[in-house]
């Protein structure tokens, strides 16, 4: 019962369609990932375990994770990854304030403190997790052949 | 000189609590997205290399939604409702605090422990037209075992049961009447899964309610009795009292209708004696005189007898019929 669909659409892509890549293979790589952030009690602590996603239901928690690697020659530089959120899920309070987020579709990012939008009676509030859009990490270098995993908790709304 | 004296009531009638309208709450998405809801997350990247810019985007990850089965109970009758002669009707809502379509199985218990008397289940009718309010002949009836049709997330449906009195209840007797809803797909722990199942084509797992959940109603039992009594006096040709020919006797004929409730289509007959001759226009009402004919007013008389029709009279009242008979 595995619901979750890694299509490893880019691999598939690079390996199989030479002709039409040929001029130019990606040097970066980008795989996404979702894990399920279960709570489990073990002698009585709280634990936090991450699991495939099998059952998922309104209120559980996601981690999607996406893993960057230079597989070039050359270095990368002005890597900037931007992860528009599923509308089904909102930013969990977990780790959201080291986040560089955009609450106006993509427009503009900041920190989520520093983030303002138009509240339901029309007057500007204080953005909260909820009304995050996107999240973006930017990364100066890439050095070839350097990696690293980024990403954020999720509730299922 | 034998007399034969007739009641006939219909004891006790229903002051029927219904027409109030119903407001089922209704607030939007408390259920979560919907089951089968597929949340696809992407990456894109953006970078430049050398003197060339370029792009790059993740595989995308899929998770479906499954659904959630969550349902909650609410008795709507909140004053009891006030049982006499007639159904009554008690009204429930059924909510469906899940995030996919779902039935649900709908048990009714009347003999909830503490009851004085448990009520008679005559009808589950399911409020089809959405108005909150009973309406016979247009509401659906659920047949026994037969579920509720599948109610939206979210969305509330009102269930009415219909029940009456037993013979056994008293009045000022209360009752209570327990309704249970089921999810149809199951119910049980939460967290129970049922693989498969869930809208959407997921599986469907149990949340926090359960997936079944029971409220009650209260009734209370509205009842009146009616005694009567049957009272002479006589005057006779000689200024005496005694039931000699000539002698005029005066009946009083007392109903005496008690309780909380109220007597229905009360009528006091009597049969005027063998031997004896109905004084034309001597029917009485509380002392207003009443005609003989059977005409618009409460009363009619004859030769052979009487008839006073006192409706509906209310437990605590005293209605006093009279009527003179000479002795022949």
């Amino acid at each position: 019962m595995k619901r979750i669909l890694i299509a490893t659409l880019g691999s598939v892509l690079i390996a199989t369609a030479p002709a039409v890549a040929a001029a130019q293979t990606n040097p970066v790589e980008l795989i996404g990932d979702v894990k399920v952030d279960k709570v489990v009690v073990e002698n009585g602590k709280e634990k936090h375990v991450l699991v495939e996603p099998g059952v998922v239901v309104p209120g559980d928690a996601l981690l999607f994770t996406t893993t960057y690697r230079n597989a070039g020659a050359t270095p990368i530089k002005d890597f900037v990854v931007t992860n528009p959120l599923p509308d089904a899920v909102q930013l969990a309070p977990q780790g959201a304030d080291q986040l560089v987020v955009s609450v106006d579709g993509g427009k503009t990012f900041g920190k989520l403190t520093t983030r303002r939008v138009t509240g339901s009676d029309g007057a500007p509030r204080a953005a909260v997790e909820a009304d995050v859009t996107h999240i973006r990490w930017v990364l100066p270098v890439l050095a070839p052949g350097a990696s690293g995993a980024l990403s954020y908790h999720a509730i299922v709304r | 000189m034998k007399n034969q004296i007739a009641l006939r009531a219909a004891s006790g009638t229903v002051a029927f609590v219904s027409a109030c309208m119903v407001v089922l709450p209704g607030t939007a998405h408390a259920s979560g997205v919907a089951a089968g809801t597929l949340i696809q997350n992407t990456a894109s990247a953006t970078y430049t290399s050398g003197s060339a810019s370029g792009t790059v985007s993740s595989n995308t990850v899929t998770v479906k939604v499954d659904e959630l089965l969550d349902v909650a109970v609410a008795g709507l009758t909140s004053t009891p409702a006030v049982a006499g002669s007639s159904n009554v009707v008690l009204i429930y809502s059924v909510t469906n605090t899940g995030n996919g379509p779902e039935a649900f199985d709908i048990a009714v218990n009347a003999a909830v422990a503490g009851n004085d008397f448990d009520a008679v289940v005559q009808q589950v009718v399911i409020d089809s037209n959405g108005n909150g309010t009973y309406d016979p002949g247009i509401d659906t009836v659920l047949a026994t075992g037969s579920p509720t049709p599948a109610i939206a997330p979210d969305a509330a449906l009102a269930v009415f049961v219909i029940v009456s009195l037993p013979g056994t209840a008293a009045d000022g007797d209360t009752s209570q009447v327990q309704l249970t809803a089921t999810s149809t797909t199951g119910s049980g722990t939460p967290g129970t899964v049922f693989a498969g199942q869930g809208d959407g084509g997921g599986d469907a797992v149990v949340g926090s309610s359960t997936a079944t959940q029971s409220d009650n109603d209260a009734l209370i039992a509205s009842l009146a009795s009616v005694a009567l009594t049957k009272a002479a006096s006589i005057v006779d040709p000689f200024g005496g009292s005694q039931p000699v020919p000539g002698a005029v006797v005066t009946y009083t004929l007392t109903a005496t209708v008690s309780g909380t409730g109220q007597a229905d289509s009360l009528h006091i007959t009597d049969v005027i004696p063998a031997g004896t001759a109905y004084q034309a226009g001597t029917l009485t009402l509380d002392s207003a005189a009443l005609s003989d004919a059977a005409d618009t007013d409460a009363g009619e008389a004859s030769p052979s007898g009487i008839d006073v029709n006192l409706g509906t009279v209310a437990g605590g009242s005293t209605k006093t019929v009279k009527f003179n008979v000479k002795i022949n």
